[in-house]
């Protein structure tokens, strides 16, 4: 048990402090690496309650792709962030009373459901004896399809629109296309000619 | 749960095969034939799966675990965005060939969007509710870009991505909020949980997230305060987009604001009225002002869709059958004339530029009185002049509020009204008593004119047979109130 | 106080000589598979390759690796020295992680978790970050550039080999290594049922690896080696070490989810005599051997018919055998 509870501090500073990092490093290259090593901790944390897909989703899904087209994009920027970071600091008080307004709410979240003391009564990671991956497609495929076809549909469009938005046909460029070089033969394009010496063609 | 029942949504089902199937046909086809078979082919889908939504009958029926409902309230408005859809897709190639920016796509965006409306008048759960409106907003977004070279329309497109994005933020955290304090997502249980004597009242905090639903919903319905990118996205977004926009998308989104308020939140009118309330004074207030300025026709528009919204509002801040009866009519009739509108304005073309200033329809009577009359009879039906449709729809709206002791901003209603009337009648005098203007190219487009016709004639002629309209319209609000 | 050391110190001895056990001749075959490619090559190309440092050249190797690691190391003046230390190690390490999971033999596993496969995946597609930051640490074009290269490719091969993966894990019915393997002694090696995705998996984790003919992030001719030319001494080596840990690695997972892992290929006596981990690291090398086939032959890929092969062929290819697949074992009753 001990042993459980210092990884959990252990993870839960590490996630805490690199969230902190996030916002407070000067380099946004920096930031965002930052980001992903409070992704990785925060991954840490679902699998020593035992949600160990989830876990490991969030870090294929989140650290494996997502993080590194932010990272390709911030590292691309030719942005002077020291200039962009002039005037910060008068955002504060609103930014704090938003902060602080979604404080209050979360506590009073918590404050209204009764939080379980004891590890019995905590909710379940997953059912006795059903591995993760089966309990949570049990759950996908059966009450929450729907939602997760919709997800899909969403998904499909975004993937349309941005086709639709970003892919141009340029009359210019030249495009390989395989099947016409594989249809290609040697008659069409080659021509054998005697030619005598000194002659020319 | 057990099993998969699809019955009720075999129009969504249908609508998104057809779709899917039609991305696949667009993409190997050559790229111009595409785009022109692409949109009658779309229009007809539209409109069967508006036929399916009728052929699936008004009962009340679940699909997929009590996330999806098909009730007689949600056939009423999706057979009437459908068809309003429909219009919307079928005047616009003409614009888009003109502009070079014909893309095969555009239908299928539209036919996607629709089914996102679909399941936003079906939705029957937090989630369910939140992915519909995602999946409605996402290709308007693309449809406001689709004119990627033109500066104005890809800033246009941004701005409502990145505010659309912040709406479906709020209505997200209203969500959670709701479930977090309640512990369910779907509607019934949330009805069940808190209504009739002695139940439990609602948490604190689930009236915070009800805030924010009602918040993201103003969003969405382009309703004060929360208006600020209307105007721009109208004026930048190419035209037939922002027909398309500010249709049928109303519809759906002010079908998932009554069903919200009224199904799970119905215990709770007292709690959710004052913010209805200011919404609606806020939108037909500034509806109604800040449009006396524009030279924009389609500005206009944005500022007179902030102000019909905010009529729409009174409606639903009465909370009863009624209001919600008032509330359907009248957003039928406000799809109608603003679709009818935008045939119009995509009739303005001169020397082969498409001009939307209102000064360009100086004398207009005398160049192509048909047009004139047209618009003539929309604008008079905007402004609420009896006894054309856009009267009736102001009528019972007002006459809701009445009923249910909100006198004084049905009083505030029939003013804005009136100031409003100033605007559309500018346009009137302009087209009939000034010098005319250059005449408008003839264009051969019969489904423009099919339209602004069709739409024409629907508001002149509402008064002779309004009972199919308003006792659909009553009977789906039957079905959302009870008695 | 015997409880603390039974309970917890001992446990952990246990498992740091288990990881050094793994670690030790993994760095041991990564040298030895630099000096098999060279002689392979050399065979390949009618050269002899290393003779010269000990009988047959067999201590090269060692000699290289020890000229690396007494060279001094270069940090370039403009480059951000933090992410320029960390690349390396972030890219060695994640190569040695993995083999955490991967089963030697029946039960011969470090550590035995149910979602192994997405494990792998999930080390797998981090292997980016060590390039990206190596990349853009060195503040110099051409590696900035092969970085940009490298994790567009990695990204892409990472999906269908997801996509391949899911093949496997539906046959299979579960998302352990372990269980996998057991799973092919019942049905009959993977890369036999699903042959054309062993095929894509082959080259995908070529592509996913960078190597040739996918080397374009360290292409010579027109990168100068792309994201590790600022690099010199023990922080290239650490790079090097990688690149050929991940091979390995890679190879395991192929034997693992379609060559049957620590399987004979027979169920009958010659074959049966022979311990599973032996069989495990022939099927390794005989994989192995496919990478450095692959580099002796081909030539190197364009960068645009690299990414045409990732989404127009093996993307659709591997989506239509998912769906093949799943309707077979639904429509036959073979779903586990």
């Amino acid at each position: 048990m001990t042993a459980a509870l210092f990884v959990f501090y252990l993870l839960a500073f590490v996630t805490v402090a690199a969230a902190v990092m996030v916002i407070a490093a000067r380099n946004p290259v920096h930031a965002v690496l930052f980001l992903i090593l409070a992704f990785f901790n925060s991954a840490g944390l679902l699998i020593l309650v035992g949600a160990e897909l989830v876990g490991m989703l969030l870090i294929v899904v989140y650290v494996g792709a997502v993080a590194v087209l932010f990272l390709f994009v911030v590292m691309m920027l030719d942005i002077n962030f020291v200039q962009l970071r002039e005037g910060f600091l008068q955002y504060l008080p609103v930014g704090a009373l938003v902060g602080l307004v979604l404080l209050v709410e979360l506590i009073m979240v918590l404050g209204t459901r009764v939080v379980p003391t004891t590890a019995a009564a905590m909710p379940r990671a997953a059912p006795e004896g059903v591995t993760n991956a089966e309990a949570l497609g049990r759950l996908l495929y059966t009450d929450y399809f729907y939602l997760f076809q919709a997800a899909g549909v969403v998904l499909l469009v975004a993937i349309v629109g941005a086709i639709t938005l970003t892919l141009r046909h340029r009359p210019d460029a030249r495009r390989q296309d395989i099947a016409a070089q594989v249809r290609r033969r040697p008659q069409d394009t080659l021509e054998v000619r005697k030619v005598r010496p000194r002659s020319g063609i | 749960m057990t099993g998969l029942v699809v019955g009720p949504a075999v129009p969504e089902a249908f609508l998104f095969l057809v779709a899917t199937l039609l991305l696949g046909v667009g993409a190997f086809l050559p790229e111009r034939r595409a785009a022109e078979v692409m949109t009658p082919v779309a229009v007809i889908v539209l409109l069967v799966t508006a036929m399916l939504v009728m052929a699936v009958g008004p009962g009340r029926a679940f699909a997929f675990g009590g996330h999806f409902v098909h009730d007689g309230f949600a056939a009423f408005l999706k057979v009437v965005a459908l068809v309003v859809a429909a219009g919307a897709v079928l005047v616009a190639p003409g614009w888009f060939a003109d502009e070079r920016t014909a893309r095969f796509e555009y239908p299928i965006l539209a036919l996607f969007s629709a089914l996102g409306m679909l399941m936003m008048v079906s939705a029957n759960s937090l989630l369910a509710l939140y992915m519909a409106v995602e999946l409605h907003s996402l290709p308007l977004y693309v449809m406001a870009a689709i004119k990627r070279d033109s500066l104005r329309a890809s800033e246009a497109g941004l701005k409502y991505f990145v505010l659309g994005a912040l709406a479906s933020g709020l209505l997200l955290y209203g969500a959670s909020l709701v479930y977090g304090f309640t512990g369910t997502l779907m509607f019934d249980e949330l009805a069940r949980a808190h209504a009739g004597a002695g139940a439990a009242p609602l948490p604190l905090g689930a009236l915070v997230g009800l805030i924010f639903l009602v918040a993201g919903f103003a969003f969405k319905l382009a309703a004060v305060p929360f208006h600020m990118w209307t105007p721009d996205v109208y004026e930048g977004a190419p035209t037939p987009v922002v027909a398309f926009v500010a249709a049928a998308p109303k519809l759906a989104a002010v079908g998932l604001a009554l069903r919200v308020l009224h199904e799970p939140f119905g215990a709770f009118a007292d709690e959710w009225r004052q913010v209805i309330v200011l919404v609606a004074l806020g939108s037909m207030i500034l509806g109604a002002f800040a449009a006396i300025g524009q030279t924009n026709l389609k500005r206009l528009m944005a500022y007179s869709t902030i102000g019909h919204v905010g009529y729409a509002f009174v409606g639903l801040a009465a909370g009863t059958a009624t209001g919600v009866q008032g509330v359907l009519v009248y957003m039928a009739i406000y799809a109608v004339m603003t679709l009818g509108t935008f045939a119009c304005i995509l009739m303005m073309r001169r020397q082969g530029r498409y001009v939307e200033a209102i000064d360009d329809l100086a004398g207009l009577s005398r160049t192509d009185p048909l047009m004139a009359l047209a618009l003539a009879l929309l604008m008079f039906s905007l402004a609420g002049i009896p006894p054309l449709a856009g009267f009736f729809a102001k009528l019972y709206v007002f006459l809701a509020a009445v009923e249910a002791g909100l006198v004084w901003l049905a009083v505030v209603g029939v003013l804005t009204s009136v100031v409003g009337a100033f605007y559309y009648l500018r346009i009137v005098k302009l087209m009939y008593f000034d010098e005319p203007a250059e005449a408008f190219d003839r264009l051969r487009r019969p489904e423009l004119q099919l339209v602004a016709a069709a739409s024409a004639a629907f508001v002149a002629l509402f008064l002779l047979w309004p009972t199919p309209l308003l006792s659909a319209a009553e009977a789906a609000a039957r079905v959302l109130v009870g008695s | 106080m015997a409880e603390i050391f039974w309970g917890v110190i001992w446990p952990v001895i246990v498992l740091a000589a288990a990881t050094v056990a793994i670690v030790v001749p993994l760095l041991l075959a990564v040298a030895y598979l630099t000096y098999a490619e060279r002689k392979i090559i050399a065979a390949m190309q009618l050269r002899q390759g290393p003779m010269f440092v000990g009988p047959y050249g067999l201590l090269q190797p060692i000699a290289d690796g020890l000229k690396l690691f007494f060279k001094e190391t270069v940090v370039p003046t403009r480059a951000n020295k933090g992410v320029f230390v960390l690349a390396p190690m972030i890219t060695f390490i994640l190569a040695l992680i993995g083999w955490a999971v991967i089963p030697f033999g029946d039960g011969l596993v470090l550590a035995d978790i149910n979602v192994g496969v997405l494990y792998l995946f999930a080390v797998s597609s981090l292997g980016v970050y060590g390039i990206v930051m190596a990349g853009w640490a060195s503040n110099s074009r051409y590696a900035f550039l092969g970085a940009l290269r490298s994790s567009a490719q990695m990204v892409s091969y990472e999906i269908s080999m997801g996509l391949i993966i899911i093949n496997v894990l539906m046959t299979a019915g579960s998302l352990n290594l372990s269980e996998i393997v057991r799973a092919q002694a019942e049905h009959g090696w993977y890369a036999l049922w699903h042959f054309p995705m062993f095929m894509i998996f082959l080259v995908s984790i070529i592509a996913e690896t960078n190597r040739l003919p996918f080397d374009l992030p360290e292409d010579e001719a027109s990168l100068v080696t792309g994201y590790n030319v600022e690099y010199s001494s023990m922080t290239f080596a650490l790079f090097f070490l990688g690149e050929y840990a991940n091979m390995i690695l890679m190879s395991a997972i192929a034997t693992i989810l379609f060559l049957g892992g620590w399987l004979p290929p027979l169920e009958m006596a010659p074959f049966t005599w022979i311990p599973g981990p032996v069989w495990f690291f022939l099927k390794v090398a005989a994989v192995l051997f496919v990478y450095i086939w692959a580099r002796a032959t081909l030539p190197r890929y364009r960068y645009d018919q690299l990414m045409r092969l990732g989404w127009k062929v093996f993307l659709p290819l591997s989506l239509a055998w998912i769906v093949l697949t799943s309707a077979v074992l639904v429509f036959l009753d073979l779903a586990p």
